[in-house]
């Protein structure tokens, strides 16, 4: 009975440790993979014009190629929609030969003028083009595969008439030939990877279909004219809100521990901004600091000002700074406060008593015996709060727009979602992780080092 | 009987005494004056804005517009404000997409965390202690971080701008809070009440399902509505995963800076509201979800 058991609880967590595993774990990886690995750097130059055969060289993006001859290779289907992807199709035709005899075999698209085909649109008949040029075969060679390198069925005379029974797409694969490090590679690689100049046979690596590891990406992230003012806002907001929603949270904490009459109602009040979405209290704030909101038509009614004044613009970014703060202390104070109403619900009551018994004022009760007891739950809700603090985001553009004031969590929205970069938008996630986890670190620290310096 | 009453009349005799007793109760009644002072001020901090928003979302689109604005609230009182934010493109299909988002979240998230939160709170085993530390950092981490990764791999396997991929992400972000939060609840039920159904007769099985699920039943109602308001919530993820389907938070922030102030206002309460009533239904939990944190 007693072994069985011991299996129970890890049977029950499985489901969680599965979920946070595929859904938080790894995207976490994946995260800084993408900050850091380029998935397409590198250009795999095959040996011969196929996926199998082995490797030539690897050149990276941007390499200026020479393309030296091309031959048409099976694609999958859903690839087909690949930007830069030429494409030939062979038609599977058969007919009479130039010898009389019947043949069926392979022949490009360039040979055949289709004559018919189906209301869908499949091909069912054709003739062989004539050949213009002078001095060549004037017969159309058939193959046994869709490929010229294939063997040769037959030949077909110009304007015979072939009916066609398959149709097959293929992806057209470049012979390319570059200079890396002063040496000359030469390989096959497939067309969707390569833009072609004209009609001259030149070209560059588009893409790659190799990874490379790369700091171009964080290299971008810190030259973006918003990286700076994005850090710098981010850190500003986190050093002014933190401490005075502390002060605030354990006022708040304290007078719900008095347990006066209606103090119920009083931590209702309290709990309210916990379940607001940033986005309401940042429109909340705007709709205080707006040009003709609520400060101004108190201002206004009050004789104070007679005409508005202008909180939310390009030139008084003081007034978003203090707006933002504002936004915040008002959304995210009640977390601590609940954090503190915990600890504090920890602490024995006779503690509490002895100390007023001894003559403690209120001041020294919470200076040298309540602060001392919570600073377990103080550590939680200040490791908590800062990291909240680094993901700052709907407040901001609410009240900002995004532009004026920007935080590191809307650059990462901006990097993603108006330039369409996620990789340098992921090594914005990863530099915010990795605030997070050295401010934890520090706070972790400091109060274990001040433990045992008392201790 | 008598020197009961003769010791009372000693201590009050005492003229020290008394006046030290005076002055302590004028002391604590001084304290709850103040403490009652700073509590409203504090409420009145919070309020007031909800207040303002609210007025102006329950008024006419141009008394919105006027300036300088009247304190007073709601006059004239008219639905018209809300009725035209909420007949506003992509407001009405991004109400349901939220509402199915948080639903499929709060179900994956209650269906995972709550075995785990029964193991937490009734098992000591090996990897416990690491379990729930993990559990706590996963809660602390930042969703941009998710985000991102998320998007590309949805976007890779074809799955992006779904309401199903959005939940999913949003069932790993409330899932550790679920976790904790069911932990607490079970934690509050003593396992005597459970072994008591056991030596009764009761299988194990039928212990939990007629002891100690009642019990729980309501916390962990709690623990789905706190679930559903995150998901509810939720901006940044939902602004990156979705494109056609935003949720409404998504669509709101999408439309935020060409929008006039009646959409805006009325906007910012109507996403107010549903914190209003599910604080209130969950405010005897509110303490669950970190009372069993620090332990």
């Amino acid at each position: 009975m007693k072994r069985k058991r011991q299996w129970a609880p890890y049977i029950l967590i499985l489901p969680s440790v599965i979920y946070l595993a595929i859904f938080f774990a790894w995207p976490m990886v994946q995260a800084l993979k993408l900050a850091i690995w380029d998935s397409d750097g590198l250009l795999t130059l095959r040996a011969d014009a196929s996926q199998e055969s082995s490797i030539a060289a690897r050149i990276p993006q941007g390499t200026a190629v020479e393309i030296l001859g091309q031959q048409g290779n099976l694609v999958a289907e859903d690839q087909l929609g690949q930007a830069n992807i030429i494409t030939e199709r062979w038609f599977n035709i058969s007919g009479t030969g130039a010898d009389g005899s019947p043949i069926q075999g392979w022949a490009t698209e360039s040979r055949i003028r289709v004559r018919e085909e189906t209301s869908a649109g499949t091909p069912t008949r054709g003739t062989v083009r004539r050949k213009l040029a002078a001095n060549v075969d004037p017969l159309t060679n058939i193959y046994t595969e869709p490929n010229v390198k294939s063997q040769i069925v037959g030949k077909l005379e110009p304007n015979a008439t072939v009916s066609i029974n398959q149709t097959t797409i293929l992806e057209v694969w470049y012979q390319l030939s570059s200079t890396q490090n002063g040496k000359s590679v030469e390989g096959w690689a497939p067309s969707r990877f390569i833009q072609v100049f004209g009609d001259e046979p030149r070209g560059r690596v588009e893409r790659g279909n190799a990874g490379l590891f790369t700091t171009e990406f964080i290299t971008k992230m810190v030259n973006d004219r918003f990286f700076l003012p994005a850090l710098e806002t981010t850190l500003l907001l986190m050093v002014i809100i933190i401490p005075v929603q502390f002060v605030l949270a354990i006022v708040m904490a304290l007078v719900i521990q008095a347990r006066l009459r209606g103090h119920s109602l009083l931590l209702y009040i309290f709990a309210i901004p916990l379940g607001v979405s940033d986005l309401a209290v940042g429109i909340v704030w705007f709709s205080i600091f707006t040009q003709s909101g609520f400060l101004n038509s108190i201002l206004i009614n009050l004789g104070l000002i007679s005409t508005p004044l202008t909180f939310l613009s390009a030139e008084t970014r003081q007034w978003i700074i203090v707006a933002i703060f504002l936004a915040e202390v008002w959304r995210a104070t009640s977390i601590v406060m609940i954090i503190i109403v915990s600890g504090l619900q920890a602490i024995p009551q006779e503690v509490l008593e002895a100390a007023e018994l001894f003559g403690a004022n209120l001041w020294q009760r919470i200076r040298h015996v309540i602060l001392p007891l919570l600073k377990p739950s103080l550590q939680v809700a200040l490791i908590l709060r800062t990291i909240l603090a680094l993901q700052v985001f709907a407040v901001v553009i609410a009240l900002s727009g995004g532009d004026v004031v920007t935080v590191l969590a809307n650059e990462t929205y901006r990097q993603y979602y108006d330039f369409r970069n996620p990789n340098v938008a992921a090594s914005y996630a990863g530099l915010i992780l990795l605030l997070s986890m050295v401010s934890a670190i520090i706070y972790l620290r400091l109060v274990r080092t001040q433990e045992e310096a008392t201790s | 009987m008598t020197t009961a009453i003769e010791v009372p009349q000693v201590v009050q005799a005492s003229p020290e005494v008394k006046a030290l007793h005076r002055k302590m109760l004028a002391r604590q009644r001084r304290g709850r004056l103040v403490t009652y002072a700073v509590g409203i001020l504090i409420a009145l901090w919070i309020l007031i804005p909800i207040f303002f928003i609210g007025s102006m979302a329950f008024t006419t689109p141009a008394e919105v517009r006027t300036f300088p604005k009247s304190v007073l609230p709601f006059i004239p009182f008219s639905l018209d404000t809300m009725r035209f934010f909420l007949n506003s493109e992509g407001i009405l299909s991004g109400v349901i997409n939220s509402v199915v988002v948080a639903v499929i979240t709060l179900l994956l998230s209650t269906l995972i965390a709550a075995p785990a939160g029964y193991a937490l709170s009734r098992y000591i085993f090996p990897g416990r202690n690491f379990y729930r530390l993990s559990i706590l950092a996963v809660r602390a981490f930042p969703i941009v971080i998710l985000a991102i990764p998320l998007a590309v791999v949805f976007l890779n396997i074809g799955f992006y701008d779904s309401v199903y991929s959005l939940a999913l992400m949003h069932t790993a972000l409330t899932l550790p809070t679920t976790v904790l939060v069911v932990g607490s609840v079970f934690a509050s039920i003593p396992y005597e009440l459970e072994e008591a159904a056991m030596v009764f007769g009761c299988t194990p099985m039928k212990a939990f399902r007629y002891v100690v699920l009642p019990l729980v039943l309501p916390g962990i109602a709690a623990a789905a509505i706190f679930t559903f308001v995150m998901s509810w919530n939720e901006v940044f993820a939902a602004s990156v995963l979705t494109i056609q389907n935003r949720t409404l938070p998504a669509q709101v922030l999408y439309a935020l800076s060409q929008s006039s102030e009646p959409y805006q206002f009325a906007g910012g309460f109507f996403m107010l509201v549903p914190a209003l009533i599910f604080i209130f239904l969950i405010r005897r939990y509110l303490f669950n979800m970190w009372g069993q944190v620090s332990k």
